[in-house]
C-alpha cells in the first residue's frame, strides 16, 4: 500500500467538527476519538493519517509538504498565508474578524494615530492599510478585550462569534472586517502527485458537506 | 550589543561533507546533459542594480529583496532571479551573436525568506535559456531536457507538469474587469481558493466567462483535461492555444518514460514573466516544485532586444535535500593512511603518491608515533596503515 494521505486537523473545536464529518463521510475515526496523548492516528478503513496539531502549525506542515491536507481556520490562513491550495469552504467553525472598541465611543475621531490591540498583526495592519490609516499595533496574547479597558489601545482586532464577550466587557463591533469559516487546505505538489486519492476524498467531504 | 559571530542569517546555512558531495555531484550530471545538448555557462554577478528587476513585466516585491547602496548610493539588489540578468547580457554583450543562444548558469538567488518558516533566503538554481526561436521544436528541446534532468538527478518518481498561461489571459482579457479585479482572479487562481474565486466572479457577473474562469483551477490532471477545457469555453485563440498545448502533451507523452505527465491551465503565478507554454517539475518526497520554467517572449524586450526565449530552471538545494534523505553518502572514505618514521618523510609522501595512483584515498599521518596512528585509524574506520622507514611495512 502506498504511504497513508496525511490530514492536519486543528485541535480543539475545528477538530471535532472535522471528525463529525470525517465519521459522516463514512470513516472510521475511532482511533481519533480514543487518541489519548497520540499526535498521528490512523483512520481504519483507509489509507489515511491524521495529525493533530495547533492551528499556525497545520498551515506549517502542509506548506512544506510533510501533511498532505489540512483543516485549518480562514482566520489562521489570513494571518499567516502561504503556499499550498484552499479548495473547500467547510462551512463549519463560522466567525469574523471585526474591530471593536468601547461602547459609545468615535473610534474614527480626530487624527491621532490609533492603538490597536490583537492576536492577528497582519490582518490589523492589512485591514488599516486598505483605509490609508496608520496604527500602532500591539500584540496580545491572552484576553484583548482587556487591552481598551486598562486603555492600552483605543480598539481591538479580533474574532468575534457571538459578541458576547464584548457586550460584557462594554466594547461593542465597530466594523466587521471578514468572514471566516474552517477550510480543507491542501499541499501545492500532493494535490498534483495524489490527484485522484485527493480528489476522491474531497468530493466524499463535499458530497456530506450539504 | 549581543555579537552575532556564531551563527549564520536566518534562511541560510553552511553546507558540510556529505551535502557538498550530493549537490556536485546532482550538478555535475546536470551540467553535463546541457553541454552535451550545446549550452555553455555564464556566470552574473551577485549583485546586481535594483532597476534591472524593476520592468513591467517583472514582479518582486521590495520586502522580498536583499538591498544594499553602491558608493554613489544607487540601490543594488542581490540577485533574487537568474533569468532577467541573462536576459540583460543577452540584450547587450550578447546582441550581435547569432541565434539561437543556447545559455546555462548555477548560482544562487536570493530572497528574503518569511521569519521561522524554514524556508531558504539563498537558493542554488542551475538552468538553461535557449534564446531566439519560439518553434515547436524549441519548446520541445527545452521540455526533454527538463525531462532528462529529472530522470537523472534523483531516483525519486517525479512529475512534470505544463501548462499555458495564454489560456488564462485569454480568457480575463475577455471579462470586463479592471487590472486590480483581474489580479485578484489570478490570485484565487493560482491558490486554487475554489470558494473565494466563486464568490468574487459572481459579484463581477454571471456569463460564460465567468463560468469558465471558476472552472479554471480545476483543470488539472491527465489528458481529459483538454476535453474539459474545450467545452468551457471556445474562440479562434482558445482553440489555437489548447490545440497547441495538446499537441505538445501527445509529443511529450512519449519521451516521458518512468515519470508522470499532467497538465495545469491553472498555473498563474505572479512572479512569471511567461509568455505561453509554463512547465513545473515536482520530485516525489519535496513540498514545492524542484523545477520551473517557460516561455517568456516578452521579457528580453524590456532590455531593448526584442526576441523570443525559452527555459527552466531547477532548484538544485531541493534535489539535494530529497537525495541526502534517499541516497544518503559517506563523506569520510580515506583507506590508507602513510605513517613516517623521522627521517623519512619524503619517502613517505612519495609513497602516498603512489598509492594514490593506484585510486587508493591516502592521508598522511601527522602523528608523531605509530601507537597514536593506529589510535586515530581505528577513530576515523581507516582500514590500511603503511608505515614507512627504512622499510616499508603494512602495519596490522
Amino acid at each position: 500500500m502506498s504511504k497513508p494521505l496525511r490530514i492536519a486537523l486543528t485541535k480543539g473545536r475545528l477538530e471535532k467538527d472535522t471528525v463529525n464529518l470525517l465519521e459522516k463521510s463514512g470513516f472510521d475515526c475511532t482511533a481519533v476519538r480514543d487518541k489519548g496523548r497520540k499526535l498521528i492516528l490512523p483512520i481504519k478503513n483507509a489509507n489515511i493519517e491524521v495529525v493533530l496539531a495547533k492551528a499556525n502549525d497545520v498551515i506549517t506542515y502542509v506548506e512544506h509538504g510533510v501533511c498532505d491536507m489540512g483543516v485549518v481556520g480562514k482566520d489562521t490562513i489570513i494571518e499567516m498565508s502561504g503556499k499550498f491550495f484552499e479548495l473547500v469552504d467547510l462551512g463549519f467553525g463560522r466567525c469574523k474578524f471585526a474591530l471593536a472598541a468601547k461602547k459609545g465611543a468615535d473610534f474614527y475621531e480626530g487624527y491621532g494615530v490609533k492603538t490597536i490591540a490583537t492576536k492577528y498583526p497582519n490582518v490589523a495592519r492589512n485591514f488599516f492599510e486598505s483605509k490609508g490609516m496608520d496604527i500602532d499595533i500591539v500584540k496580545i496574547e491572552g484576553s484583548v478585550e482587556l487591552a481598551p479597558l486598562l486603555e492600552l489601545s483605543n480598539g481591538i482586532v479580533d474574532i468575534v462569534e457571538t459578541g458576547t464577550t464584548l457586550k460584557e466587557n462594554g466594547l461593542e463591533v465597530i466594523e466587521d472586517i471578514i468572514s471566516i469559516s474552517a477550510r480543507l487546505i491542501v499541499n501545492t505538489v500532493s494535490l498534483k502527485l495524489r490527484q485522484k486519492e485527493i480528489e476522491d476524498l474531497i468530493s466524499i467531504i463535499e458530497e456530506n458537506l450539504k | 550589543m549581543r555579537s552575532n559571530d556564531l551563527i549564520t542569517p536566518e534562511g541560510t546555512k553552511d553546507l558540510l561533507f556529505e551535502e557538498c558531495i550530493i549537490r556536485q555531484s546532482i550538478e555535475n550530471k546536470i551540467h553535463k546533459i546541457f553541454n552535451g545538448r550545446g549550452y555553455y555557462e555564464l556566470i552574473t554577478p551577485s549583485i546586481e542594480f535594483y532597476d534591472v528587476f524593476n520592468h513591467s513585466s517583472t514582479y518582486f516585491p521590495q520586502e522580498k529583496l536583499f538591498k544594499l547602496t553602491d558608493c554613489k548610493g544607487r540601490l543594488l539588489v542581490l540577485r533574487p532571479d537568474n533569468t532577467i540578468p541573462i536576459a540583460r547580457i543577452v540584450a547587450t554583450r550578447l546582441k550581435d551573436t547569432p541565434l539561437p543562444m543556447r545559455l546555462y548558469y548555477n548560482q544562487c538567488v536570493f530572497n528574503m525568506a518569511p521569519s521561522l518558516k524554514g524556508k531558504s533566503a539563498q537558493i542554488v538554481q542551475t538552468g538553461i535559456e535557449l534564446i531566439g526561436s519560439s518553434s515547436k521544436m524549441a519548446d520541445l528541446e527545452v521540455i526533454s531536457t527538463a525531462i532528462e534532468v529529472l530522470e537523472s538527478c534523483s531516483s525519486n518518481s517525479f512529475s512534470l507538469e505544463i501548462g499555458d498561461i495564454r489560456f488564462f489571459h485569454e480568457l480575463v482579457n475577455k471579462l470586463d474587469a479592471n487590472d486590480e479585479q483581474k489580479e485578484i482572479i489570478r490570485n484565487y487562481i493560482e491558490n486554487k481558493n475554489y470558494p473565494a474565486l466563486n464568490d468574487y466572479l459572481d459579484s463581477i457577473g454571471k456569463n460564460d466567462i465567468t463560468h469558465a474562469l471558476k472552472k479554471l483551477p480545476r483543470l488539472f490532471g491527465g489528458e481529459e483535461v483538454f476535453e474539459k477545457a474545450s467545452k468551457l469555453f471556445s474562440d479562434e485563440k482558445i482553440d489555437a492555444i489548447l490545440a497547441n498545448l495538446k499537441d505538445l502533451y501527445n509529443d511529450i507523452s512519449q519521451i516521458i518514460g518512468n515519470g508522470n505527465l499532467t497538465v495545469d491551465l491553472g498555473m498563474v503565478n505572479r512572479t512569471d514573466y511567461y509568455t505561453g507554454i509554463i512547465i513545473k517539475g515536482y520530485l516525489e518526497g519535496y513540498g514545492e516544485e524542484v523545477l520551473s520554467g517557460g516561455r517568456y517572449d516578452k521579457l528580453i524586450s524590456d532590455f531593448g532586444y526584442d526576441v523570443p526565449a525559452t527555459g527552466f530552471a531547477v532548484n538544485v538545494d531541493a534535489v539535494t535535500k530529497v537525495e541526502m534523505k534517499h541516497n544518503p553518502v559517506e563523506a569520510f572514505d580515506v583507506n590508507t593512511i602513510v605513517y613516517s618514521e623521522p627521517g623519512y618523510e619524503m619517502k613517505a609522501l612519495k609513497i602516498a603518491e603512489e598509492l594514490r595512483k593506484e585510486h587508493k584515498k591516502v592521508e598522511i599521518s601527522l602523528f608523531d608515533s605509530i601507537e597514536e596512528t593506529k589510535k586515530y585509524s581505528e577513530e576515523k574506520n581507516i582500514e590500511n596503515i603503511i608505515s614507512v622507514g627504512e622499510t616499508v611495512t603494512e602495519v596490522k
